[in-house]
């Protein structure tokens, strides 16, 4: 056997197939899925993705075993699938703080935005692929589960009566599930783009939830000026948007309960579209020189 | 391919009052190009405009044919670009970190694969291309960002201080290694430096930018072909010979033993001639040749 062996095959040049803007952004979007879950990096990054994924997912899980398996257990469920929201809340909250802005901040702090802005992607397109990202993995924490349990149900003959009923009921998941993982998203970007520090961003976000719920909370019930300034608790808003897509008004319940349906979802859409204003407008703003 | 690769017409670019740009006119050959200027001269502002990162105020812009602020992505795709800082994620392999950008430019999964592993081999990084960047010394950052910029066989390269951070033996390899990929791989690369010897070394053109305008252009060899009078030594004391040139019109400046002769046509006779009459021992005499440093003195005044 011959023991010649190429060292230094040289500098090849590429001939092949090259793919445009949208399948970068594809790539960036992937990439960013990755990093934000922690995979290829060390467990330590794993641990708070893996926590959020583990709270949205098993109570599901936990639902469809006791359907399963327990007696009469279809009666032990949840009442209506926009409680399974506010089970997960605390998932959504630990995701959009601690780990969303891993996101967009790593990429400033590390010199890596440059590089992507000198490839094919421009700001605007690098902003919506990691929107896109974000949205995704929220996106899997908030359908995921009720989209699991409505399957899980129906084949228990426990689901929601007529092929009618499963429509509206899969129709309301989707539409719920896609209104929270984009307003947090959206959210955590804005917010994110105002520092390079992911751990500032994590606090910014933290404090700015927890600020809004008692400042819109505390002005619509303590203050008593009116109902409406509950729509400035960011917590509840997208919450109490669900229970209207799933046909719940509690008129005796909290603050947000009171507010028009019509109020509740422009509040929410005009948030997300000033959240995703102002990260473009950070980033538009951002200078880059590599 | 055209033989000009960028070509730019009273370029502008200011940051409020600060007019950084103030109407840069310049060709960029084939070849490795230094694009050479001190600081704050506005060459990271220009290579910004080239990467079509941020929008020019006046005048037009051709990177391959293409402007920048018209086309920025497809220009970008037949780019490479190793920024200037040492920054780059951490706890990502290189190998990694360079099939992302490769597929980024529009190579499929499987060619971004082969060819970062090719590009860190080419960079010398071969044996290091599974190691976390972080675990990595400055110049084989420099290399990662080399390789990261070559993986999707780009048109043109441009490098911002490509030895910046690096160890002398380091720099050596780096400089062979930016003229292997502009003789060898047949890129064109423009090179931003603040470090004449450095271009002097791997260029074959300069740029030269100074107070927002371009100061010097053109080929680095014809440089020394720009005689300006001659360079004298002496043994013992050069003043009744810098006194005697005066007398016939001729300018001498004195820098340590050599006396640089400008000022009139034939002035090596009238050295020769004003030595022998003087009786000065004369240890050399030869062209003044124009060197980069003093086009770069020049060019920044």
């Amino acid at each position: 056997m011959s023991q010649a062996q190429i060292h230094d095959r040289g500098y090849l040049g590429y001939d092949g197939p090259r793919h445009g803007t949208r399948r970068a952004m594809m790539n960036l979007s992937y990439h960013t899925v990755q990093r934000v879950l922690g995979l290829k990096r060390s467990n330590w990054q794993k641990v708070l993705p893996t926590i959020s994924l583990l709270i949205a997912f098993i109570p599901a899980i936990v639902f469809i075993g006791i359907a399963a398996f327990l007696p009469r257990g279809d009666e032990l469920g949840l009442d209506s699938t926009a409680d399974y929201y506010g089970i997960i809340t605390g998932a959504l909250f630990l995701f959009t703080a601690f780990v969303a802005p891993e996101a967009i901040c790593t990429d400033r702090r590390s010199g890596m935005l440059g590089l992507y802005l000198a490839s094919p992607l421009s700001r605007d397109t690098y902003l919506v692929a990691k929107f896109a990202a974000v949205a995704a993995v929220l996106g899997a924490m908030t359908l995921g589960p009720p989209l699991l349990l409505l399957i899980a149900y129906t084949l228990a003959a426990s689901g929601p009566d007529g092929v009618d009923g499963w429509l509206i009921e899969l129709g309301r998941i989707l539409a719920s599930g896609t209104a929270v993982a984009v307003f947090w998203t959206a959210l955590s970007l804005a917010l994110s783009s105002l520092t390079t520090r992911r751990s500032l961003a994590s606090v910014g976000i933290f404090v700015g939830l927890l600020a809004s719920s008692a400042v819109g909370d505390g002005l619509a019930e303590g203050a008593e000026i009116g109902d409406s300034f509950a729509l400035f608790n960011l917590i509840g808003l997208p919450f109490e948007a669900v229970s209207r897509i799933f046909g719940e008004v509690e008129p005796e319940g909290a603050p947000l309960n009171q507010v028009d349906t019509w109020a509740i979802y422009m509040t929410l859409v005009g948030l997300i579209v000033a959240f995703g204003w102002f990260a473009r407008w950070r980033y538009q703003r951002i200078e880059v020189d590599g | 391919m055209s033989d000009i690769v960028i070509s730019a017409r009273g370029v502008q670019k200011s940051y409020g009052s600060n007019h950084v740009l103030q109407g840069l006119d310049c060709d960029v050959g084939r070849g490795i190009t230094g694009l050479l200027g001190p600081n704050g001269a506005g060459k990271s502002t220009f290579m910004g405009l080239i990467l079509g990162l941020r929008p020019r105020q006046g005048g037009t812009l051709n990177v391959l044919e293409v402007d920048p602020d018209q086309s920025g992505p497809e220009l970008r795709a037949r780019l490479g670009y190793a920024p200037e800082h040492h920054d780059l994620p951490g706890d990502v392999q290189a190998a990694d970190l360079v099939r992302h950008v490769a597929q980024l430019h529009g190579l499929p999964r499987r060619a971004a694969t082969e060819r970062a592993s090719d590009a860190l081999w080419q960079v010398g990084l071969g044996e290091e291309r599974f190691r976390p960047i972080g675990t990595m010394s400055t110049g084989q950052r420099q290399r990662v960002k080399m390789a990261q910029a070559l993986a999707h066989d780009p048109d043109l390269l441009l490098l911002d201080e490509p030895t910046d951070g690096l160890d002398p033996v380091q720099r050596d390899d780096m400089l062979a290694l930016i003229r292997r990929v502009g003789r060898e791989f047949d890129i064109d690369i423009l090179l931003s430096s603040h470090l004449l010897e450095e271009v002097e070394r791997v260029c074959d053109s300069v740029v030269i930018l100074a107070n927002g305008v371009v100061g010097h252009s053109g080929a680095l060899d014809e440089l020394g072909s720009s005689a300006a009078g001659m360079r004298v030594e002496l043994d013992g004391d050069p003043q009744p010979l810098v006194a005697a040139l005066a007398a016939r019109g001729a300018e001498a400046a004195i820098d340590g033993h050599i006396l640089t002769v400008t000022g009139i046509d034939a002035v090596g006779d009238l050295v020769r001639d004003l030595v022998a009459d003087l009786g000065l021992g004369l240890r050399r005499l030869e062209p003044r040749r124009t060197t980069l440093e003093d086009v770069f003195i020049e060019a920044s005044l």
